[in-house]
């Protein structure tokens, strides 16, 4: 967890409000690792297990569990959800929103919670690990 | 499984409503920025500073909207269609290359294909019948063909499931009506049909059952070019009678339209006949192979399996019949693919060639059209390179808006060509092949045609779009922006110096071959065949079958009798062959000088017969002694006449005039003929044959069928004012003979012909080759002169006169233009050495003076490319020019 969020700092990604998950990508730039972005689309999986939610209630829900620590910025927000989207991991349906305008909500599908399970446990398994080797090396 | 229908959904509706999806997106980021803008409000700020810290955090839309829809997947589909509308654009904008390139392309790929339309129609044109892979046909016992007998035989040993044999030889009188008139049918076997399948349009097919050759059948079927040609489409045909040689045929059946024979090679009769006796005498001889074999595979058996019983059966005949020494299978494949045989080779041949000759003309027209989008790129330099350095990557810029408009190009060529081949087509279809055997060709535009123009279209997008590409990628941005072009005394190998010489280079290559065969064919036509060619009439008859020898004779002699009377007519005598259109082949024989001690010698020589006066009438000279005489008849001493050739080799220096020689040859056996007269030489096979050596015998002393006889006529003037009446004349004597009157000159048209067809061809061939080549060249060296406008200002401003500036253009032009017609004689020169076998005698396939004339004629061609443009840049005043860009 430690070299990824080192490499985060160095890269302008974490301000002093927390960790800032907004980062830039071309297909033909180097790839940031791919923990973060995996993150990010389990963090969306998981929100959207519950229920229903639209874009802004997703980034707002991510901020809220995480205890205000991880701040999820619209210029990563959106390509992750329409990634997932087209992975088929959760599906999207334009719906009259609680304050009565219309937004995008999405569902999460059999396949995204199938996946949604396979990431947590590969999750728990990946810091167990770390955090034994931190403590052994 | 709706995981993967969810997003294939998805991936449609990207691409079909990119503008729905963008918007969508467009919402859903408004929205976010309205709620964080809310957040601010609540936080206390007021709502103008709301906005604008929304907006702060908010970050860049453009990207994040870049970054969505390249998740999409559909990115690359939409920069390929966003590429090819933006260089058809790019193309509309300049209509001159757009129409120049298409058109030259167009002219390349119409020719392209109509070359293959016409291989697949004379190579690999498949007949029409039911299941055309499992019918093979045959040769077996070293021959094309196969005796009555053992195609009895080899039916019966059920090597294969049932063999047919067909005859396309023998030429039969059809009373039709008024008149008769020659057709060759094609004689089948009983099975025939049955073996084959040929679909039907009115009636249906003889089967086995009924047609047996010991049945004496009188069955006929027609085609349908006949019914419709020769009897009207008369609907009521079947069950008619049609008389054939005096004989009554029952009509059972119309076969399908459009259909190609089994014979292959669009050979298409009008008729089939069932065998019998009559009309095949050679049933009963073991002699005469006279039946092409053709046979259906048996349900399981595969082609090596046939080959191998049918090769059995044959070799255990063979050993029966005691010639096992040939016996064997010598060909054996499907009807409708690449048979094998002497006429398979020359027919390749020539296609072979006309396949290269069009291949090179869509070689020049895409250098062409890569030349001229070199020039295109190479004035775009500064706009290319400022697009690069603004971002945009080296594949999108350079590469994809090149392929695109190669891609425009080919297509709209190709598309033109396709129309070019098709009008080329109806031309081929319409065209009528003066030889006796009808020939019909069906050339359509479907699937394989439409195949083998996508090939087209793929080759010249390579050929027109892989060297400007390398050209324009290789250049650094630096040097872009300098627009740097190498001053005249810099002599560089660019991508356009390339271009041009490989241009000129097969235009040469071209060239050399088109003259070849145009003075192939001004040879052949100035070459003397020996006879008058002017003043005679030739009339063919054609005598029914079962009349005799004796009978034709008597016949003929009245006709000439007739033919004297008719004003006009200066003389007429009776003949048996036409000398280059109907010439029986050459004996051979053991030739002794009867008295004289030399030996025996092995000699070739042609052999006619004759009535008398036939050396007056056809306009040869008899240069010792006399020409035949009414006296000279069966009953009389045997006389013979020999041509200067004859008497040359074999009579040296003294007179053959009394000598009495004698001829044993394979068909004949005389005790010997008195040498009465010597006549000049003629040609009798082609024009371009070494001189021959000929035995003239007369008609009556000579025994022998006569059912295909000659009558010349030599007419005072003009010979097509006499047709009308000389055919009246030979009608009114016997309506049952089939009478065809023609001046000799039309008569010969059978021999010139394919000089004619190989001149037409190439010739049109390689002009438009010149053509594309000159266009090329001018438009080339105009955009380099334009380029260089600065350098000759600066030159015309230093003093330089303006024969001076024409001369350091031609320079240019002429070291390139060199290069490339030296490399193009040079392969000329290899290349075309198997073409000899086209050429007439005496002009080798190296011809000093095609080569000389190509190098000149390009020389002129280059001289005026080079002139025009370099002559109008010198007229612009060296201010204007310095300024011009």
């Amino acid at each position: 967890m430690i070299t990824p969020v080192l490499r985060a700092v160095a890269n302008g990604f974490i301000d002093n409000r927390g960790i800032v998950v907004d980062y830039l990508y071309t297909p033909f730039s180097v790839k940031p690792s791919d923990l973060i972005q995996g993150t990010l689309d389990v963090l969306i999986l998981k929100s959207l297990a519950t229920e229903p939610r639209h874009g802004w209630a997703i980034a707002k829900r991510i901020q809220s569990v995480s205890g205000e620590v991880l701040q999820v910025k619209q210029g990563s927000l959106y390509p992750a959800l329409h990634r997932l989207e087209q992975q088929g991991l959760i599906r999207g349906a334009w719906r009259t929103s609680e304050t009565g305008r219309e937004a995008k909500f999405y569902v999460i599908t059999a396949a995204g919670k199938k996946q949604l399970k396979h990431e947590v446990s590969q999750w728990d398994r990946l810091s167990a690990a770390i955090k034994l080797a931190l403590k052994n090396a | 499984m709706f995981r993967q229908l969810d997003v294939i959904r998805l991936r449609l509706r990207s691409l079909f409503k990119a503008k729905r999806v963008d918007d969508e997106l467009d919402r859903e980021l408004q929205d976010h920025l309205e709620h964080l803008t809310e957040e601010n409000v609540a936080r206390g700020m007021s709502p103008r500073d709301a906005r604008y810290a929304a907006l702060r955090a908010f970050g860049n839309v453009s990207v994040t909207k870049e970054q969505s829809r390249d998740t999409r997947g559909t990115t690359m589909i939409e920069n390929l269609l966003r590429d090819l509308r933006y260089s058809l654009r790019g193309l509309l904008h300049s209509p001159m290359l757009l129409v120049t390139a298409a058109i030259s392309i167009a002219l390349g790929a119409g020719g392209n294909i109509a070359v293959f339309s016409l291989a697949r129609e004379l190579l690999f044109s498949v007949p029409g019948v039911r299941q055309p892979e499992t019918l093979v046909s045959m040769q077996v016992s070293h021959g094309s063909h196969a005796t009555y007998q053992r195609w009895r035989d080899l039916d019966e040993s059920g090597a294969l499931q049932r063999i047919a044999g067909y005859s396309f030889e023998r030429q039969l009188n059809w009373f039709g009506g008024y008149a008769a008139v020659s057709v060759t049918p094609m004689i089948v076997t009983g099975n025939f049909f049955d073996v084959t399948g040929v679909p039907t349009t009115l009636g249906r097919t003889f089967s086995e059952s009924e047609a047996r050759a010991e049945l004496q059948p009188r069955l006929a079927v027609i085609t349908h070019a006949f019914w419709q040609q020769n009897l009207g489409g008369d609907s009521a045909i079947v069950g008619r009678t049609l008389l054939f040689d005096g004989e009554g045929y029952t009509v059972l059946g119309v076969l399908a339209p459009g259909l190609r024979s089994v014979a292959g090679f669009a050979l298409s009769p009008g008729v089939y006949l069932a065998l019998n006796r009559s009309n095949m005498p050679a049933i009963a001889d073991t002699q005469f192979n006279v039946l092409a074999l053709v046979g259906r595979l048996k349900p399981s058996q595969t082609l090596e399996q046939g080959r191998a019983a049918v090769d059995a059966a044959d070799r255990r005949l063979g050993r029966i019949a005691g010639d096992s020494l040939y016996a064997g299978v010598q060909g054996f494949s499907p009807v409708g693919g690449l048979g094998s045989g002497k006429m398979v080779n020359v027919i390749s041949l020539f296609i072979a060639m006309l396949g290269l000759v069009a291949l090179l003309v869509l070689l020049i027209a895409c250098a062409n059209v890569a030349g001229l989008l070199v020039a295109r790129a190479a004035e775009r330099r500064r706009e290319t390179a400022i697009r690069l350095a603004i971002g945009g990557t080296a594949w999108r810029v350079v590469v994809m808006q090149q392929t695109g408009e190669v891609f425009w190009l080919a297509l709209i060529g190709t598309g033109g060509g396709l129309l070019l081949s098709a009008a080329l087509m109806r031309v081929a279809n319409s065209v009528h092949v003066p030889v006796p055997i009808p020939i019909k060709i069906h050339l359509t535009t479907d699937l394989p045609v439409l195949a083998w123009a996508v090939g087209v279209l793929i080759l010249s997008m390579l050929f027109c779009g892989l060297l400007p590409a390398i050209g324009t990628m290789r250049r650094s941005l630096t040097s872009a922006l300098k627009v740097e072009e190498p001053r005249y005394v810099q002599r560089k190998i660019t991508p356009r110096v390339l271009l041009l010489a490989s241009q000129v280079t097969f235009s040469t290559l071209l060239l050399v071959t088109s003259l070849l065969f145009v003075r192939n064919l001004t040879q052949s036509e100035l070459t003397n065949p020996g006879f008058d060619v002017e003043r005679t009439l030739v009339t063919q008859i054609v005598f029914p079958q079962r009349q005799s020898a004796a009978d034709n004779l008597s016949l003929l002699q009245r006709t000439i009798q007739r033919l004297v009377v008719i004003p006009g007519v200066q003389s007429a005598a009776i003949s048996s062959a036409i000398p280059l259109t109907s010439q029986a082949g050459p004996h051979a024989g053991r030739f002794a000088i009867l008295g004289d001690q030399t030996e025996r010698t092995h000699i070739e020589y042609v052999e006619n017969r004759l009535g008398p006066g036939y050396f007056g009438t056809m306009g040869i000279r008899v240069t010792q002694g006399r020409d035949f005489l009414p006296s000279d008849r069966a009953g009389t001493p045997k006389v013979v006449i020999i041509n200067e050739e004859f008497a040359r080799r074999y009579f040296q220096s003294e007179s053959p005039i009394g000598s009495r020689i004698r001829i044993v040859a394979s068909d004949s056996a005389d005790p010997g003929v008195e040498v009465v007269g010597v006549v000049g030489n003629s040609k009798y096979y082609t024009l371009g044959e070494d001189q021959r050596g000929a035995l003239y015998y007369p008609v009556e002393q000579r025994s022998g069928a006569l059912s295909l006889a000659f009558v010349i006529v030599r007419t005072a003037g003009n010979p097509d004012a006499l047709i009308a009446p000389v055919r009246r004349a030979v009608g009114e004597l016997d309506p049952s003979v089939a009478v065809q009157v023609e001046p000799m000159r039309s008569a010969l048209m059978f021999a010139l012909l394919p000089s004619r067809i190989g001149a037409v061809m190439l010739g049109s061939l390689g002009a438009l080759g010149l053509v594309l080549a000159a266009f090329g060249l001018y438009a080339i060296v105009a955009y380099n002169v334009s380029r260089r406008i600065k350098e000759i200002a600066i030159r015309s401003a230093l003093g330089a006169t303006r024969g001076r500036i024409l001369s350091l253009v031609a320079r240019d032009v002429a070291v390139v233009v060199g290069l490339g017609v030296a490399l193009g004689l040079g392969i000329a020169a290899i290349a075309t050495k198997p073409l000899a076998v086209f050429l007439v005698a005496g002009l080798s396939a190296t011809d000093p003076l095609s080569f000389l004339g190509t190098a000149l004629l390009f020389g002129c061609v280059s001289l005026l490319a080079g002139w025009l443009p370099a002559r109008s840049a010198t007229r612009v005043s060296p201010s204007i020019a310095m300024r011009a860009e």
